[in-house]
């Protein structure tokens, strides 16, 4: 290391910060995952956002003041926002045991993993618009940075199931005197008459079906439902408390049909098919319902 | 697991004692309808069981284990 360095350029750092700062906080809306949902969650986050930021705008100008101590540094600090995931997971599965409606393993590993690439984005945003600064001035670098922030988003934003799967309202009757059915889906047994009168006064009830192969993967998937069943449920209330277990909103399968669709059947708090119909629409493809060739042949079935 | 649960059989209630024998959970025997399903209800209500309806003249409670 030699004693004397290189007058500091501070621009790339600054604007590369602002990049990657912006990058974190466009993203920071409660919206789906209704976490974080009070100012003392969105500080956690705010502060990781700022030190994300500060670590990916300051490699650069330090690899360029030679000061490769420096920069090995920053990598280190980087590898504590592997933390940031365990730390969702366990707040959301602390949550898991006094809420109504679950959310669901899958629904909730998709959350963490998401906070924690957003402060890798918010990084990578970082450290790229910083270069473009350094090497082609301020004002490309703005330019590069706006350029960046949009395809980091594009490229963050992932499938929603109104992409995948057609939502239709659908009747809530019984059959064999005790069979609850969304549609022509069955969906669970219900023993006492004074739940099934509720049901069918104020249920409401939906069927889902596959747009295309992938629509049909992502439905089997229990995870996945559990997640639709607790955007339902968020969206328009359930009617249940502990000691209720037959008013838990469901999601199931057609099954012994096995075509593919499923039915969801809500005791909701609001009565409004238009709410429940988007909440679900808007419902995140979880990653742990990605397409598998190995599962799709046997539901190409349309009808058995 | 909250999403695949694993029913263990409760308790059973029914009107017809002759069509139910032996096992693990406990045989609650009503009079009549009226009774068995106001049985089932508390059960249920304090139990956190789910109520299925054999249509035999049976009720079976499960609760489902570790959800």
């Amino acid at each position: 290391m030699s004693g004397s360095s290189a007058p500091i350029n501070w621009t790339p750092m600054i604007v590369g910060f602002a990049a990657g700062l912006l990058a974190r906080m466009i993203s920071l809306r409660s919206g789906r995952s209704h976490y974080p949902g009070y100012p003392s969650g969105y500080i956690s986050q705010v502060a990781l956002a700022v030190i994300a930021a500060m670590i990916g705008s300051s490699v650069l100008p330090a690899l360029i003041g030679k000061q490769f101590t420096a920069a090995t540094f920053l990598t280190l600090a980087a590898t504590q926002f592997r933390d940031v995931r365990t730390t969702e997971r366990q707040t959301l599965e602390q949550e898991e045991k006094l809420i109504l409606v679950s959310r669901g393993p899958g629904y909730i590993e998709g959350i963490a993993i998401t906070y924690e690439a957003r402060n890798y984005l918010s990084m990578l945003v970082a450290l790229l618009t910083s270069t473009v600064t350094e090497f082609g001035g301020l004002v490309v670098g703005l330019i590069g940075g706006v350029i960046i922030l949009i395809i980091g988003e594009i490229f963050m934003s992932g499938k929603h199931l109104e992409d995948v799967i057609d939502v239709q309202p659908a009747k809530i009757w019984f059959d064999k005197g005790s069979l609850l059915y969304a549609g022509e889906v069955m969906m669970m047994e219900v023993g006492l008459p004074h739940s099934r009168e509720r049901y069918e006064k104020e249920g409401l009830a939906v069927v889902l079906t596959p747009k295309n192969e992938r629509g049909q993967a992502v439905l089997w998937n229990i995870s996945q439902r559990q997640a639709i069943a607790y955007e339902a449920a968020t969206a328009v209330g359930v009617q249940k408390d502990v000691g209720y277990p037959e008013q838990t909103p469901l999601c199931r399968m057609a099954m012994p049909q096995g075509t593919g669709k499923a039915g969801l059947s809500i005791l909701p708090v609001e009565r409004d098919m238009n709410k429940l119909i988007h909440a679900i629409k808007r419902t995140p493809v979880l990653e742990s319902s990605k397409w598998t060739r190995i599962t799709s042949p046997v539901l190409n079935r349309e009808e058995m | 697991m909250a999403d695949a649960p694993t029913p263990v059989m409760f308790a059973i209630v029914t009107t017809k004692k002759d069509s139910v024998s032996g096992g693990m959970a406990p045989i609650f025997i009503a009079e009549d309808e009226q009774e068995r399903e106001r049985i089932a209800m508390w059960l249920t209500r304090i139990t956190n069981a789910i109520v299925h309806d054999l249509h035999n003249g049976t009720f079976i409670l499960t609760v489902n284990q570790g959800g």
